[in-house]
């Protein structure tokens, strides 16, 4: 078992990675910030308690997805009510467009966003874990409780599913 | 010569679901390593985008606009089925009370007073003269017959 590290050096390794993590699984900065300080203060009772993780990435990793996943469940009839309430874009941080933004279109970056929340939960989970976070299979697989088969069916299928829709829209 | 293999057998030898002969055509196929190539390119785009753009945020319609017509028409459902579950059901299994005629009405309480008020069976006889007069008619007939019936 590794020594605990000190609970700002976990902060400073992995916030940035677990809340851009969980904003891809969440569509919802606020929720995802929540689950991100739930993960954190997990880890520190974990410290406490003598139950540190011989690896501390794939421990906050799979934390911070069950935590998405407990998001979602307890959240359900609040994404329904808001759900096909979509309407228009409303200008976001800066007023002027970011050059990888002028140079991806809007439109692309629209279509991929809307296809990537069109795939099943489990998919979105697989491809954010082993694409965005370029984790290797078995990572995945153990932070997921999957098998690493099931992770490549899944990232097979959220691969098809995206091109597809995306090939659609050309 | 092997055929080239389908846009669904590249992504899954991306997705490391491969067969070994899948793998083998793609070493050694450059129009399959250019597909696979520009697929890869593709991926790596909507990885770029997903991991370094924020997702388009959208305007949500205030919800209760889309209450109010639900509401209404749950209301205007929930009465049809009380108007029907009146007409339709409630008088097909509760009988209607009959409406009579006055005569029947009389008839039948006339038929009911005479059973209640024999004592076997028979409609009661109508009482005879008392057996035993008062004295206030005992005088009157005394009257008479001393009077001739004459005031």
């Amino acid at each position: 078992v590794e020594p605990a590290p000190r609970q700002d050096l976990l902060v400073t390794a992995h916030y940035g990675r677990l809340q851009r993590l969980c904003r891809l699984l969440l569509g919802d900065p606020q929720e995802a910030d929540d689950v991100v300080q739930e993960v954190f203060l997990k880890a520190h009772e974990a410290e406490q308690l003598g139950r540190a993780p011989t690896n501390w990435g794939a421990w906050l990793t799979r934390v911070a997805v069950n935590g998405c996943r407990d998001r979602h469940r307890a959240g359900g009839w609040v994404r329904f009510r808001l759900r096909g309430a979509r309407l228009d874009e409303v200008p976001l941080v800066a007023l002027t467009p970011a050059p990888s933004d002028v140079a991806i279109g809007e439109d692309t970056r629209r279509r991929i966003w809307t296809a990537f929340r069109a795939l099943p939960r489990r998919q979105q989970e697989v491809f954010a874990l082993r694409h965005i976070e370029e984790q290797p299979t078995l990572a995945v697989a153990e932070a997921l409780g999957l098998s690493p088969g099931s992770v490549k069916r899944h990232l097979f299928r959220a691969m098809r599913a995206l091109r597809s829709r995306l090939g659609d829209a050309r | 010569v092997s055929r080239c293999l389908s846009d669904e057998a590249l992504e899954r030898g991306l997705a490391e679901l491969a067969s070994v002969a899948e793998r083998a055509h793609l070493s050694g196929c450059a129009a399959c390593t250019a597909r696979h190539r520009q697929i890869r390119a593709e991926l790596a785009l909507i990885t770029g985008v997903l991991r370094d753009t924020p997702e388009p945020r959208t305007r949500a319609v205030p919800t209760r606009r889309r209450w109010v017509p639900a509401t209404m028409a749950l209301a205007a459902v929930a009465a049809a089925l009380l108007i029907w579950v009146e007409v339709a059901v409630w008088r097909a299994v509760t009988p209607v009370p009959p409406t009579m005629q006055p005569q029947e009405v009389a008839a039948i309480l006339s038929d009911v007073s005479a059973a209640l008020f024999s004592v076997s069976g028979d409609p009661p006889i109508a009482p005879a003269e008392d057996p035993h007069p008062s004295l206030e008619v005992m005088a009157q007939e005394l009257d008479r017959a001393l009077t001739g019936g004459e005031p």
